[in-house]
């Protein structure tokens, strides 16, 4: 009896998220033929990506502003996280750079990386290097709080075996402290990637040449919403595989952060 | 440091507080000269004429803005309370929507099967649009009121509420469900009285996180859409090449963005606290 009803149990649970799906894509058709201006429907959809490769948007195929938004996180990433991982270790480290570092940190973390937007522009008008600035500015913030909050949880009695051991200050915190901060790195590290990724949008949708976010705003003044729901689409997978990603290298990079 | 530790016995306590005393106000003062260099070295970089005024105005600059802001209404057309006051209003909707919605959602999804079955493809499929994108199609659908900035920080602040309270809810000891099943309580008692409060602290910083994100996410959508709000005097301020009412709007913002972040942790507190005191 209890047998039969878990494998009862088991069927609905593989059927109902195909349901799920089914009804999600359901709903989207039933919305979009009643609407047809406010919202195109999934074949419209598919035959404007098709048509973004044979007619393409500003000279650029869709895998060229995938690329364009890429290559302006992967730099700004790049850039941030040097910093940023250098910085938190500082500032986590050293108790006297943290007091004057720290401080002038908390001041500007606030700010949300949306907002240095039109300053930045000002700065630096809308060509690559502002893009590029933003994502560093946007991310950079959470690299050091987290580094910074991973070196300071490292327990005190590790740091005392490496003293008694004979080891300086540069061994205890290349050979103790810093894996030891790994697992919190890496979190900063998965976080500076998603945010980085919905920063580099928000930038381009308020001006660039090409990339995911200049689609959007592209599909939004031609009307063309078929074009934004084209772009919208594409942000959510890549944000998704950078995601999936990052788990599989967290795992190669700190294995023992799994339980 | 290790040193100093191992010299304390007995009568140096008092030394020892002392000394530790002394070292905190130390680190205090330290924090204190960081911040005053900051915008020391940032005024004297415009007063010196190594920053260009017209990019960079200083921070006694700034300062004039904020405070002028409070009584003219030049040149966005509103005066901060306004600003402040419309930006709030769009900011605590959306979110207080997220949370209402997104929490028992996500707890719901994280104890039964079947709601897991079924809300999780749905919710795999919406959560990795980044918010901001959702930006254009709801301006679309509902216009630039307050109904399509709401919802758009509702996207924002509803992912993390989800998450977090689906993930805490699973972390449920098992032994305490068992326990609670011994003594013979309702399923629905067991979800009631078991599963949700010890999903209390995940839930909580998952608000954490959905407050913060809606913030943020505030100000992108009054940038791209809005007659007030904070956003949208940046936005103004950008326009009409005004960096000094551009890095007002930044102070204004980070600043009530950490004011709210410490409301809540004061709420946390006192309700976290709360439940313990409950299971004593």
């Amino acid at each position: 009896m209890e047998k039969k009803k878990n494998s009862v149990m088991n069927i609905v649970c593989i059927i109902l998220p195909v349901i799920a799906v089914l009804c999600i894509a359901i709903g989207w058709i039933a919305f979009s033929t009643a609407n047809p201006r406010l919202m195109p429907g999934p074949v419209e959809v598919f035959q404007r990506f098709i048509r973004t490769f044979t007619n393409p948007v500003a000279r650029v195929i869709l895998p060229g502003h995938i690329w364009a938004s890429l290559r302006r996180v992967l730099i700004g990433l790049i850039f941030a996280w040097i910093i940023g991982i250098g910085l938190g270790v500082l500032v986590g480290w050293n108790k006297k750079v943290r007091a004057v570092l720290g401080s002038v940190l908390e001041l500007l973390r606030p700010i949300p990386p949306i907002a240095w937007i039109p300053l930045v522009i000002m700065w630096f008008g809308i060509g690559e290097f502002s893009k590029v600035f933003i994502v560093f500015i946007g991310t950079i913030f959470g690299l050091i709080v987290n580094t910074s909050a991973g070196i300071k949880l490292v327990d005190k009695i590790n740091i005392d075996v490496g003293k008694i051991f004979g080891g300086n200050q540069r061994q205890i915190l290349t050979e103790i402290v810093v894996p030891t901060a790994l697992p919190s790195i890496f979190a900063g590290i998965r976080t500076s990637v998603s945010s980085g990724w919905t920063t580099v949008v928000a930038a381009e949708m308020l001006g660039a040449k090409a990339g995911l976010g200049s689609l959007v705003t592209k599909g939004w003044q031609g009307n063309d919403m078929a074009l934004v729901l084209v772009a919208v689409i594409s942000i959510a997978a890549i944000g998704a595989l950078l995601s999936v990603l990052l788990s599989k290298l967290e795992k190669v990079v700190c294995p023992w952060n799994q339980i | 440091m290790a040193g100093a530790d191992l010299k304390l016995l007995g009568t140096d306590y008092q030394i020892w507080k002392k000394k530790q005393r002394r070292e905190a106000g130390q680190y205090y003062l330290l924090c204190l000269v960081g911040i005053f260099c900051f915008f020391a070295i940032w005024q004297i970089a415009v007063t010196a004429g190594l920053a260009n005024e017209r990019l960079l105005p200083s921070p006694l600059q700034v300062f004039e803005t904020i405070i002028e802001k409070f009584y003219q209404k030049e040149p966005d057309g509103n005066t901060m309370l306004v600003n402040i006051c419309a930006s709030l209003q769009v900011a605590l909707s959306g979110f207080l929507l997220a949370v209402v919605i997104g929490i028992p959602l996500g707890l719901v999804m994280g104890w039964f099967r079947l709601a897991e079955a079924f809300f999780r493809p749905i919710f795999e499929l919406v959560r990795p649009v980044p918010p901001i994108a959702w930006i254009p199609l709801v301006v679309v659908w509902f216009g630039i009121g307050l109904q399509a900035k709401a919802l758009i920080i509702f996207f924002s602040a509803f992912v993390p509420c989800v998450i977090n309270s689906y993930t805490g809810i699973q972390l449920t000891n098992r032994t305490y469900i068992n326990v609670a099943r011994t003594f013979g309580a309702s399923e629905t008692e067991i979800f009631r009285k078991v599963g949700i409060p010890s999903s209390l602290p995940m839930v909580f910083a998952g608000v954490r996180v959905a407050l913060g994100n809606s913030w943020s996410t505030l100000v992108a959508a009054e940038m791209l859409a809005a007659t007030a709000g904070l956003g949208y005097m940046i936005q103004q301020g950008r326009t009409l090449a005004r960096p000094d009412l551009v890095i007002a709007g930044m102070v204004v913002i980070g600043a009530i963005g950490a004011v709210l972040s410490g409301i809540l942790s004061y709420i946390e507190k006192r309700l976290i606290k709360g439940q313990k005191n409950e299971s004593n």
